[in-house]
């Protein structure tokens, strides 16, 4: 029993991070129809700038908050820099010039600040572990499931309740239509890279929680999850995205715990395998995204 | 209220709008036939703001809106009625209501009672409040897009082709639908490939062939004069 | 046709001009950028064979590359060394010593072999998840290069490659893959796949006929990125798995997408481009850090600097410098025009 709570909480804990990453891709994916290569660098900045302000001596949640603020202008700007100018041209150009961009700010890192990986503070709770039920498990994993699902909960209030919500959805499907309804384009698309940030902000507190150093590349894994979250989720869903998130942290656990030793640190190809496999049985995804809706 | 003058609309190289000039007065129902390709609905697509101009001027109360954006058009009181009834179709029908109001978005007060009106006035769309848009058959969808535009409070209504695939007596239902919104003093401009509908309901017309204006006058004129016949299957 | 011969000719020739040129002048240094580029050529032109007839974007390009090369050092690092470089190495494979010419050839063809494996679910996808799962792949195969350390030592420098790569054998494999690749845009497969890439009503009726080109194509430009990364081994003769990632990911993409993806003169071109640009580049940081301007050691001016270059290239000519035509085209229309202007 007591197992089988520890890989609950296991899963759960890294799945809610993994639906968060998702969830901040998907939602530039679904309105813009363009994937963001420089997404995994705003976990990189928030990152830094917990690492710049560590010195500061303000309390751990005030750097966390400026944290994800950073993070919230960085999407914002990545909207600005590596898809305003090109967005009208070309899907593959906006690929590209977000996959530029990311080269930039890691680049930018490297250079400005350092290669070697830099300490980030963390609240003492992080690492206290907590007891129950038989259960040893570090308050961390705790934090990460409750936060995850602040996030959430927040999150689909945000998409079912308020007008830029809905607003948002309908663009997702028809951006034309809802502009010919008044919705202004560029207020949604800037919503959506700053919701994007915010949610890589409050994943980077987590992961890099995990880890308790950023370096120029931390961003990549993340991003990873990310795509392969989304793609096994369906590309355009919403929900899609927090059940590849889940999913995905399932088959890592579980792989965790059944590969033989020698075998563990291939555990990401055996990961990638498993997906190939969805994606052959399912090419588009296990939730299918916004319909097109035609019915005469 | 709305001149249209010397408009063209390309495609790439295909010039789809060669030469429009019209116009539509305060209270009118202005109807704009022809074939398919005509160049109809690019016609009312790029009046809407959604397709840019090639050339030609649009006004608008006598301001000029050639080059203004989709949503600077509804802000300034047009909605559009697409070809493609572009429902939202994972919003459920009160959504996309409520969305159809945005520009007045403040306007709790005025969205609820507008919403009211439109549920007597569209009984089937108060059952179905809570569906999402795209279970809806083609004739529901086609009553909500026209809900969702008068949920605006528009001064003027662009309606393209809306009774397109749809069966004849709901076609009579939208029609009657029309008929009272010009009633009520709603200015429409009305694209219809089904020209003996649209001549009853109109005040004039405009008859398009191929990019251009080939007739126009009051509706009765209209109706008598042109040989719809050779019009459509000469395309 | 015609076209087609002039831009085969155009751009061999310029290869050719290149590797006499090298010769004549006989620098050490002006010799490895020959090579370099000409493998660049290779590499380049296998990525254009997918991208610019499929329409999507492949990340995983230079993971065939590592393919191809460890798959040759295997094959070709004399036996008595494998028993230092590669401790580990399977018995069946550790007493096998070829020629660098055949093995360059297989590592191609395993290179390939994997990519037939691997790609066909990726071939079915939207265009956007085709291309994030392609990313994937590039770091899975980055992930077991790293520890197979059986095969590839693991993420330490697997050492002891020949050296026989020189001038000649680069410049006559980039002159084949030139070849190559014009023959694939004009063949059956090709044209199909380019002309459905845009209209997605075709691409639907064409249906699961879409995946099997876009596979065929993929395969194709893995044989050269495995050809590429086996000459590129016998080149520098010592390699680790961190050289077939996402840096080297991204200065392909960058050479390819200057130029024009859609054409092979694009490849040539953009290749040729940002070589130059990047030595130049390389050789100012060195400057840079020689003369000690900065306190410290001023590194990854050079992507920040083709990472500029790519925006910028893209706002501008979002189809790259020669986004439509090809070379042999663009001259034939200029003549035409002076015939009757």
């Amino acid at each position: 029993m007591s197992f089988f709570l520890q890989f609950m909480i296991d899963v759960l804990s890294l799945g809610g991070a993994y639906a968060l990453m998702a969830l901040g891709l998907v939602i530039v994916y679904g309105i813009l129809r363009l994937v963001n290569f420089a997404y995994g660098e705003l976990i990189m900045v928030a990152g830094y700038t917990m690492y710049l302000t560590s010195g500061s001596g303000l309390p751990w949640l005030v750097m966390a908050a400026v944290a994800v603020l950073m993070a919230v202008v960085a999407g914002v700007a990545t909207d600005y820099i590596a898809f305003r100018p090109v967005r009208a041209k070309s899907v593959t150009a906006v690929l590209i010039t977000s996959f530029a961009f990311s080269t930039l700010l890691q680049n930018a890192a490297l250079l400005f600040i350092s290669p070697r990986p830099r300490n980030v503070p963390l609240p003492e709770i992080f690492s206290e572990t907590v007891q129950f039920a038989g259960v040893i498990t570090p308050a961390r994993n705790l934090i990460t499931i409750a936060a995850a699902v602040v996030m959430l909960v927040l999150f689909s209030w945000l998409m079912r309740r308020t007008v830029l919500g809905i607003a948002m959805r309908a663009a997702a499907t028809n951006f034309t239509m809802a502009r010919m309804l008044g919705v202004p384009a560029n207020l949604i698309i800037s919503s959506a890279f700053a919701i994007s940030g915010l949610l890589a902000g409050v994943v980077s507190m987590l992961w890099i929680g995990r880890i308790g150093a950023v370096v120029p590349g931390i961003g990549l894994e993340p991003l990873l999850i990310a795509f392969i979250a989304t793609v096994i989720g369906g590309m355009r869903s919403l929900q899609g995205a927090v059940l590849g998130g889940f999913l995905l942290a399932f088959m890592d656990t579980t792989l965790n715990f059944t590969l033989p030793q020698d075998l563990l640190k291939f555990r990401d190809a055996f990961t990638f395998s498993l997906v190939i496999l969805i994606l052959l049985w399912r090419p588009q995804g296990l939730i299918k995204g916004p319909a097109s809706g035609q019915r005469t | 209220m709305l001149e249209v003058a010397g408009l063209q609309v390309a495609y790439g190289a295909i010039r789809a709008v060669r030469d429009v000039s019209l116009t539509l007065a305060e209270g009118e129902l202005v109807t704009l036939l022809g074939a398919n390709g005509a160049g109809k609905s690019s016609t009312l697509m790029c009046v809407a703001g959604a397709l840019p101009a090639a050339a030609g001027s649009i006004r608008l109360e006598g301001k000029d809106v050639t080059s203004a954006r989709p949503e600077t058009m509804a802000r300034r009181g047009v909605a559009t009625v697409p070809e493609t009834r572009d429902v939202f179709p994972d919003l459920t029908v009160d959504e996309n209501l409520q969305l159809g109001a945005y520009t007045r978005r403040s306007d709790t007060q005025g969205i609820a009672e507008d919403r009211a009106r439109m549920f007597e006035m569209f009984p089937v769309l108060a059952e179905r409040y809570g569906q999402a848009a795209g279970t809806l058959s083609g004739g529901e969808q086609q009553m909500l897009v026209i809900a969702r535009a008068m949920m605006s409070r528009p001064r003027i209504l662009l309606l393209d082709e809306p009774s397109l695939g749809l069966a004849p007596t709901i076609v009579d239902q939208i029609f009657e639908m029309i008929a009272k919104l010009k009633s009520s003093g709603l200015t429409i401009l009305l694209v219809e490939q089904n020209a003996s509908k649209a001549l009853a309901v109109a005040d004039r017309a405009y008859v398009m062939r191929l990019g251009k204006i080939e007739a126009e006058g009051k509706a009765a004129e209209i109706a008598a004069a042109t040989d719809f016949k050779a019009l459509y299957l000469a395309g | 046709m015609a076209k087609n011969f002039t831009t085969i000719a155009i751009l061999s020739g310029l290869v050719l001009v290149m590797v006499i040129v090298t010769n004549l002048l006989g620098v050490r240094l002006f010799d490895r950028i020959a090579i370099n580029l000409c493998i660049a050529l290779v590499l380049v032109l296998g990525l254009q064979v997918f991208m610019g007839n499929s329409g999507i974007l492949s990340f995983a390009h230079i993971g065939f590359m590592g393919v191809g090369a460890y798959t040759t050092a295997v094959l070709t690092i004399p036996i008595q060394m494998k028993g230092m470089s590669l401790p580990d190495l399977y018995p069946i494979i550790a007493g096998i010593e070829l020629s660098p010419y055949v093995a360059i050839l297989l590592g191609g063809l395993v290179a390939a072999a994997v990519a037939a494996v691997v790609s066909y679910p990726l071939m079915r996808l939207s265009d956007a998840a085709a291309v994030i799962t392609s990313f994937a792949l590039l770091v899975v195969l980055h992930t077991v290069m790293t520890h197979w350390s059986e095969v590839t030592n693991g993420p330490r420098t697997l050492f002891g490659l020949p050296r026989a790569t020189d001038l000649n054998l680069a410049a006559g494999a980039a002159i084949v893959a030139i070849v190559a690749a014009v023959a694939f845009k004009e063949s059956r497969t090709g044209l199909l796949l380019r002309s459905s890439r845009d209209d997605e009503v075709a691409a639907g009726a064409m249906g699961a006929h879409i995946a099997r080109l876009r596979w065929q194509a993929f395969i194709l430009g893995a044989l050269f990125a495995g050809i590429g990364g086996a000459m590129w081994g016998h080149f520098i003769t010592s390699f680790s798995p961190k050289a077939f990632f996402l840096k080297e990911t991204f200065v392909i993409l960058g050479m390819l997408v200057i130029g024009g993806a859609n054409t092979v003169t694009g490849a040539v071109f953009g290749a040729i481009i940002v070589t130059v640009t990047f030595e130049s580049l390389r050789a100012l940081e060195a400057g840079i850090n020689q003369a000690n301007i900065f306190s410290e050691q001023v590194v990854g001016l050079t992507e920040i600097v083709l990472a500029l270059a790519m925006i910028a290239v893209l706002v501008l000519r979002p189809g790259g410098l020669f986004a439509t035509h090809e070379i042999g085209a663009l001259l034939g229309r200029r003549a035409r025009k002076k015939e009757d202007g």
